[in-house]
This record gives structure tokens, sequence and C-alpha cells, in this order.
């Protein structure tokens, strides 16, 4: 065999949309019940649409009256997290499939790493400045000179 | 038109850095014309610079690491030798000096000693466990090992030109701040750090992905040898923290470019933040260290006690845990800076949780060896002496979990014992047993063990008699990083602590004799079969060195140790070699100098940085670039070895091997 | 199972042919049942990995941002400067790129270079549009007194709305080069490798600007008391 261009000589033939990891063996149909092209695109169409709502809700919540005052940030918080969930899964095709185990475990992981370093920060940092008194903040000012 | 660099930034009122630094650069000098003389210029672009194979990058890694180790030491050296003498008198060492040595040599020790050694196991090793050619991203690869040579360059830059940090190896501000330390110190760490921590970044991401996606047929999560399973969770810790440290140095080179007060003591700043920030990297750093030195020994245990490792899924699960586990404990670096009894006691309660792993893997080793026939090669006593060391220092560690205890031992010397006596027989001993039982395999011949013995006893003498004092003048009150000092108490302990660090130093002579006289006298200790140690794992199942296509057909694996099983079958069955077998054509992703010119031009833009020579640092981002669309413009990006070629070199190896299967076990 | 027929020779080093796993199943993930992944899955899943790891680096910037959220120093805070019209537009504009960018990873799949190359324009000329809004926010807020080196506050904000600005720049910069690279060569099949990881990482800027206009632009222009 000579220096083929590696399409080739691969065993798979990658033609199955803008999915991550829906590979066939060459010379396969596309599989049963597979991703025609109008459904791709409804898909998208789909997740644009809830997005917009999503960002429109929480536009409107910010200035609101309806909403409980304080429920206000985390209700912003919400509704961020519902909209990144809404492109995960229509956009990057983030799905429960067991194939895709790997992609979601390291997205769990990645939300944990996520969590620890901002609430873990944001904690600790408030009791630090907590504790931090408005004396000892004089001294270390008076110290620089 | 060059920024801030001038003449002034070479040191030629200072003798010791400027005789030292002209002296390496005339070695290296010399180095180079012989290389060019000789000829071997063409080879080494052709084999190893431009090489995108794991084994050679795994190679260049551990060179790199070992170089480093030397220079490392030398800055130990001297401090030892001024803190011996400073008491009651200022030393040898100014103390702007001296800062910069303690600086340079954790900074030395930790970015360019211990990651690259470590990941250069990794590299050398992962892929041949695993019974698969290559990693994920074979030029990504090689362009981690050449961003991490920049790093190194840098530091080593900063001897000759300018000067280097001098706020320790983690530069905390306000300290680091422009207005406090207004010099380029601050400057070539960061960059240095920076540069090479991208290269970190991208192994990490090459690592999880060739571990999760690419193994051998059959070759199950749970069939894994053990070393791989650290090396997944090493990798996946480096993903998760590797990116705070280039976000929280990013903000400390905004603070000094760019006039912004993340951290300052003006304008809003909080310094705490960066203390925050940084432990929250630099704890888990510690684990990405220390998770594949634990694997090696796992492997080295279980190989020369001649019994599988015993508990398999509780390493696993252990190895797991500490990975997730290493990323909840770093407030326990700064108990004493006031965050209060409720959050320092959660920390506190989690810095003593994840002890337990360890001594669960501490008893599974322990268990591996007791009712096998253990032979004391050198890989082993590395073994052994680890876990005899290193369970006195994480007991040290247990003991500074308590924060009522770590308030009187906070950055005392008791601390610094407790780091080294985790780190030295903890990372350093496993790293040398990974060299000693990986050798053969990289290089076709054994070290001698008879100096690799000498360098084990002198290594583990030695570094009790320099750390044990260091845990007893802590206990008296001696604080880090002293240039001088005036209690009497604590003299005879640093007087000590400077004939251990002689003592280490001939235990490193004696590792550089033993690889000076195995490379005289390798053809006497050749490795023909592929397999020196009758080991259990898949890397000896090809020749030693493997083929650049590592196996001519891949394993089908079918249990947890592929090759012994094997091996037994072979024995027993009294059949050493099947008829010959088909051979195909293997593809390998071809050479490329991408990552040496991805090197050249961040150094070149790093340096730029340093000293503010902007438009120097423009034509380095464009040159980047320019690089990323010449390697994304290629149109061959792989050869083909022909089938021929596969059964010529695994002929050889078959015939090699069917002699060995015939003598007894 | 199909491991029996392809239980290896006794030799150690006769390990089994390649060609025997042609009976596996199509489905090959690299968790051993067949062997090492193919190559997209590769791809995909290390470029994965790898927006996890810069997420955690904005991760840090957000923990930047809320913990010096309060140091204003004096100068201009949050709700004084924050101009919520034009977050909402850089929100649509950059929202309807992810749409553009979506539909021509869909032309890509039906190789259809005229339908991707006016869907990457589009992206392209979205993205272009966002930064330009994005660096006239920038601009005013220096020519008031407010550039980054007034307070913390400033500081964190520029630097984590700037650090999301400077990877949406070097998107464009990379669209630019997909679109220049389909036109040469085609639909080779690294270069749709490339393409994917392209598409997962403008999906991924949408992602992380959800959070920027949620936590940072809504919540930061909430009355004061109802700051958590």
């Amino acid at each position: 065999m000579t220096a083929e261009s590696p399409e080739t000589l691969s065993e798979y033939d990658y033609t199955a949309g803008s999915y991550v990891g829906q590979d066939r063996p060459r010379g396969a149909g596309p599989p049963a019940g597979g991703h025609p092209l109008r459904a791709e695109v409804n898909g998208y169409l789909l997740g644009f649409a809830i997005a917009i709502l999503l960002t429109i809700a929480s536009f409107w919540m910010a200035r609101t009256d309806l909403v409980y005052g304080p429920a206000l940030a985390v209700g912003l918080l919400v509704l961020a997290v519902a909209q990144m969930g809404v492109h995960l899964v229509f956009f990057l095709h983030i799905t429960t499939d067991p194939d895709n185990a790997n992609n979601v475990l390291a997205l769990a992981f990645g939300l944990l790493m996520v969590c620890l370093v901002v609430f873990g920060s944001i904690w600790v940092m408030t009791h630090l400045n907590q504790n931090m008194t408005q004396q000892s903040m004089d001294e270390l000012m008076r110290m620089q000179g | 038109m060059l920024g801030k660099l001038t003449w002034q930034a070479i040191p030629f009122n200072e003798p010791i850095p400027l005789i030292s630094g002209f002296g390496v650069y005339a070695i290296v000098l010399a180095i180079l014309v012989w290389v060019w003389r000789k000829g071997y210029l063409p080879y080494l672009w052709r084999e190893w610079i431009t090489s995108v194979d794991h084994k050679r990058i795994g190679v260049m890694y551990c060179l790199l690491g070992l170089v480093m180790l030397l220079r490392g030491f030398i800055d130990a050296m001297m401090m030892r030798a001024q803190q011996a003498m400073a008491f009651h008198g200022n030393g040898y060492l100014p103390a702007s000096h001296f800062d910069q040595i303690f600086s340079a040599h954790g900074t030395i020790m930790i970015f360019f000693v211990a990651m690259p050694l470590v990941i250069g196991l990794m590299n050398f090793a992962v892929p041949l466990q695993l019974g698969v050619r290559d990693v994920a991203f074979p030029t990504l690869n090689s362009v981690s090992f050449w961003l991490t040579a920049v790093g190194a360059l840098l530091v080593n830059l900063s001897l000759v030109v300018g000067e280097f940090s001098r706020t320790g190896w983690l530069p905390f501000p306000p300290l680091s701040e422009l207005r406090y330390s207004p010099g380029v110190g601050i400057d070539y760490y960061c960059w240095a750090i920076q540069l090479s921590g991208i290269g970190t970044l991208i192994t990490g991401i090459n690592f999880v992905t060739t571990i999760l996606k690419m193994r051998a047929p059959g070759m199950g999560y749970m069939r894994m040898p053990v070393f791989c399973w650290t090396a997944l969770a090493s990798s996946l810790v480096i993903v998760a923290v590797f990116p705070i440290l280039t976000a929280t140095l990013a903000m400390l080179l905004l603070d000094r470019y760019l006039d912004f007060h993340f951290f300052t003591d003006t304008a809003g700043g909080n310094s705490m933040m960066f203390m925050n920030l940084i432990w929250a990297w630099g704890h888990p750093e510690v684990y990405i260290l220390v998770l594949p030195a634990f694997g090696v020994y796992s492997e080295v245990v279980a190989t020369f006690s001649g019994k599988p490792l015993f508990g398999y899924r509780s390493m696993v699960i252990a190895t797991m845990a500490i990975c997730i586990v290493s990323m909840t404990v770093w407030l326990h670096h700064f108990f004493t800076m006031g965050a209060g009894p409720e959050v320092n006691a959660v920390f506190g309660i989690a810095s003593m949780i994840i002890g337990v792993p360890t001594g669960v893997k501490v008893f599974n080793w322990m268990f591996t060896m007791y009712g096998g026939r253990v032979r004391f090669t050198t890989p082993i006593l590395w073994s052994i002496g680890f876990m005899v060391s290193f369970v006195i220092g994480g007991l040290t560690g247990v003991l500074l979990a308590v924060p009522a205890a770590d308030f009187q031992l906070h950055n005392s010397e008791f601390l610094v014992a407790h780091f080294h006596n985790t780190i030295i027989p903890g990372v350093v001993f496993g790293l040398f047993a990974g060299y000693t039982y990986w050798f053969p395999k990289a290089f076709g011949f054994v070290l001698d063990e008879r100096l690799g013995k000498w360098a084990f006893w002198l290594w583990v003498v030695g570094f009790w008699v320099a750390w044990g004092p260091g845990y007893v003048a802590g206990l008296e009150g001696m604080t880090r990083r002293l240039q001088h000092y005036d209690n009497p108490a604590w003299h005879p302990w640093m007087l000590l602590s400077a004939v251990g660090v002689l003592i280490i130093l001939a235990g490193i002579a004696a590792q550089v004799a033993q690889l000076v006289v195995s490379i005289r006298t390798r053809a006497a200790r050749s490795d023909v079969t592929g397999d020196p140690w009758d080991g259990r794992t898949l890397e000896w199942a090809t020749s030693s060195p493997p083929p650049a296509f590592n196996f001519a057909r891949l394993a089908n694996v079918t249990s947890r140790e592929a090759y012994w099983d094997m091996k037994q079958q072979a024995r027993t069955t009294e059949q050493p070699v099947a008829p010959d077998v088909d051979y195909e054509p293997i593809e390998m992703p071809r050479n490329t100098p991408t990552g040496f010119v991805t090197a050249a031009l961040a150094s070149v833009t790093g340096f730029a940085l340093i000293w503010h020579i902007w438009w120097l640092v423009i034509l380095g981002l464009i040159g980047a670039y320019a690089t990323f669309v010449v390697f994304a413009w290629r149109d061959r990006t792989e050869f083909v070895i022909p089938a021929a070629e596969v059964a010529r070199l695994d002929r050889a190896n078959r015939t090699a091997r069917a002699e060995y299967i015939e003598e007894p076990a | 199972m199909s491991t029996e027929i392809l239980r290896a020779p006794l030799d150690p080093a006769g390990l089994p042919h390649e060609a025997a796993l042609a009976g596996a199943p199509p489905r090959v993930t690299g968790h051993g049942a067949g062997g090492p992944a193919p190559k997209r899955i590769v791809v995909g899943y290390g470029f994965w990995v790898f927006l996890l790891s810069d997420v955690i680096m904005f991760s840090s910037f957000f923990a930047a941002y809320a913990v010096l959220f309060k140091n204003t120093a004096g100068g201009p805070s949050a709700r004084e400067l924050y101009d919520l019209h034009n977050t909402a537009l850089e929100t649509a504009l950059l929202l309807t790129s992810t749409l553009t960018c979506g539909l021509a990873s869909i032309a890509v799949g039906q190789r259809n270079l005229k339908w991707t190359q006016i869907a990457l324009a589009c992206t392209g000329v979205l993205g272009v549009a966002f930064l330009t809004l994005e660096v006239r926010e920038f601009a005013s807020f220096v020519a008031r007194g407010a550039g980054p080196s007034r307070s913390a506050f400033l500081s964190s904000f520029f630097t984590l709305v700037g650090c999301h600005g400077v990877h949406v720049t070097a998107g464009v910069l990379w669209l630019g080069t997909m679109m220049a690279q389909f036109y040469a060569k085609g639909f080779r099949t690294d270069i749709r490798h490339r393409f994917l990881c392209f598409t997962l990482f403008w999906h991924a800027l949408d992602i992380i600007w959800v959070a920027i206009f949620s936590l940072v632009y809504l919540v930061g222009t909430l009355p004061p008391e109802l700051l958590p």
C-alpha cells in the first residue's frame, strides 16, 4: 500500500452531520431512524426558540416586581443554568446515550470543579473579609506608608 | 527599541551568578559544537526534535527533568551551606540573592523536575501498557514537551539576564505586585509558568482522551494496569486545576502590566484572593505529582513480588477518591490567615480524610509483597524506602491538618521537612524506581544494579540526615527561608542538615556513575527479549526498545494481567511460538517541527513580554498564528510502514522470546 | 462472546490480527470492546475536555468577579455602568450566531459547500458585530473614568468579559481559517474533524455568555439590597 490519504485507510466513515460520536462502518447506510436533514434543522431551530424564551424571561425577571426580591438572583441563576442545558442538549448533543457516557461524566466533573472554585472561593473569602476588621485594615494601610 | 533590556541586566557585579551562568552556557555551547562536528544534528532533528512518538517524547521529558534536578540540587546545596554558616553571621549569600535561590529552587523542582519526570514516565509507559500505538494527539504531545522546555529555558536565562523572583515558589501579593517588586524577576517566573502550563494542560487533555478512548481490544476499565489508572487520575486533576493557575497568574500579570487591581493593596484589591486561588491549584498539584508515583510503586511491587497486585478494585477506588478529595482541601495552606473556626474545621477534616485512601494503598502494597517471592532489585528498594519514609511524612501532614497545631507550625522548618518528606520519598523515589524499571524498555539495556543500590542507600540515609533535623528545628521555633539567625538551638540541626545534603550529593553522583557505566558496558547488559524483569503488563510484550508502532498487532486482552496470562499459557501448554501470522501495513503519524517552532516562538515572545519589547511580542503572536495555519494546511499527516518491515521487526523479537520462554520459569 | 473467536494463539508475541475484529459492533467507543475508538470520537472527546478546562478557567475569573464585586474604591458601580439594552443586543447577536453555526455544521454533514460558506459567513458577521458592541462598551467605560485601573471591581469586570471577547476574537480567526480550508481542500476528513472542534468551541462561547449576561449584567444591575 502506498501513502494514501487518511480517508481511504480508516475503517469508519464519518458522515453523520454534526453529532459527536455518531459513526458507522464504511459502506453501511444511515442508522435506522437516523437523522435526516429536516430533523436536524428542526432540532437547532427548537433549541434556538427555547433559548430566546429563556433569555427574554431573564431580562424580564430582572426588572419585574412580580418575583420575590431576594429570590431574584437565584432565579436568574436557575434560568441561566436552564439555558445552558438547552445549549448542551440541542447544540452540543449531550444525550443520555450510553456511548455518550464519557461526555456526560466529563461534564459532571467540570461542573463539580466550577462549583468548588466559585462557591468555595466566595465562602472562604467572605469569612476572610469578615474577620478583617476596619481597625486591622487601617493598621495595614498605615504600615504601607 | 529593546524595552527595559539594557546592559545592566547582566550581573557583572555579582560573581556567583555571573560565573555559574557563563559556565553553564559554555558547557551547553561545547555540547552543541560537539554534536554539530560529529554530524549528529540531522539525526537529532529527524529522530528526536521533530518526533511525535510518545516514547521519544517521554525520554526527552525525563532528560529535561534529570538535568534540571542538577540545577535545583545546586540551589539546595547553596541554601544548606548558607544556613549552616549564617549563625550570628551573614553567611556568604546576600539576602537578595538568597531569596532568588530559594524561589528558583522550589520553582525548578516542582515545575521543571517533578512535572517533566512524571509526565515523561506517563508518556513512555501509558500507551505501551494500554497496548496501543501512540497517544490521542501526538503532535500536541510534542508541543507540550517543547513548551515545558521553554519554561525551563526562561528560568535559567534569568540567572544571567536580569534576575529571578524573590517571593518564593508562589509569588504572593502584595510583595509580588509591581509596587514592591518592580524588577523583572516575577515576570520571568510568571511567563515561564504560563507557557509551560499550557503544555501541561495539553498533556492532561491528551492522556485523559488516550486512557478513556484508546485501549487494546478487550481492555475494559477494570483490566487496565494501575499505573494507567493513576495516570488517568493525575491527568484529570491537571485538566481540572491548571486553568485556575493560568487565570490566577494572568490576574497577577494584569496587575503588573496594565495597572489592574486584583491583588493590589490599593483601589479595592484583595491579596487573599490570590492565596485562595493559587492554593486551589497548588494543593491538587502535589497530587498530580504523587499519583503517578503511586502507580509506579504498584507496578514495581507486583512485578518484583511475583504476585498480582493485592486489592486491585480498592486501589482504583482509592485513586479516584484521592483525585476528587484533593480538590477540597486547599485552605489548609492558609489556616492562619483568619478564615475562622468553621471554615478551618471543614478543611481540616477534609485534609485528614484524604490520608485514608493513601493508607489503603500502602496496605495493598504490603499485602502484595506478603506471600510473594520478593526479588530485591533497585526498583523495589526505592519502593520499600518510599513506604517507610513517606508514611512518616504523611503522618506529619495529618498532624498539620489540625488547625490548632498548624497555628504553631505554619511556615516553620517543620512544614518544610513535611513537604520534603512527602515529595522526596513519595514522588522522587517513585520517579527513580520508574526510571530504573523502564530504562531497559526504552534503551535496550539494563542499568547497573550495584551502583543503583548505592544510590538508593545514599539517598535514603542522606534524606533523613538532611530533613530529620528540619522537624526538630521547626518544633524549636525555626521559621522557613531564613538567610541568617541567632538562635543557638537551631545551629546544630542546620549543620547536620548540610551533612545530609552532601550524602544525597553522593547518591546523585552514584546515579550519574550508574548511567555512564551502564552505557559503557551496554553490550554486556542488553535486553534481547524485551522482558528483563519477568513483567506482567503489556509493555513487556514488545521488544526493547519497541518499534515505532509499538505492537505488530494490537493485543486481544482477556484478563487483568494481559501479558502475564499470555506467558503462563505459553509455559503451561509448552507452545512457545505460534505458526507465522499475517502482517498488515501500519499507519503512523508523521514527525513535524511544529512543536519546536512553537516553542522557539514562545521563547522569543516570553522574553519580549518580560522585557517589555512590544514589537517583538506582536511578531511572536503573529508567528504563533502562522504556525497553526501552516500545520493545519498539511496534506500528508501520516506515513505507512510496509507489512514486510513490520514482519521483519516482529520476527526478530519472537525468535529471541522463544528461547526465553523455553527456559524454566 | 466474540472474544472466543479472537482468543490469542499460545504465543505471547502472537498477538491476534486487527482485521479479525471486522465482526466487531460498529459503535466502537474505545472502552475495550473493539479497540481504540475512531478518530472522530477521539478528536471530539479531546476537544470537549479542553472546553471544560476552559470553562474552569472562566470560573476562576467569575470567582474573582464575585469576590471583588463590591470593591468599587469609591468609583462607579455595576448599577451605574451597565447598559442592559446593549447587553440584550449582544445576546441576540451571539445566540443567532450559534444557530447559524449549527446550520453550517448541518451543511457540512450534507457536503454542501455553498450553504456551508454562507452559514459560516453569517456566523462570522454576527460575531464581529458582537465584538464591535463590546469594544464600544469598554471604550465608553474608559472614557467615563471607569477603566480597569479604577477599582478592583472594574478590573475583574474587564478581565472576565474581556477574556470572553478574546475567545470570540480567536473564534472569528478560526472561522475564517475554516472557510479558507473548506474552499481550498473540500470536505476532507481531518478538516471536518477540525470543524467539529470549531462548532463545539463556538457553542461553548455562547454558553459562557449566558452565564455572563445573567450573572454579571442582570444580577449586577439589581438594587443593592437584593444582591446575594
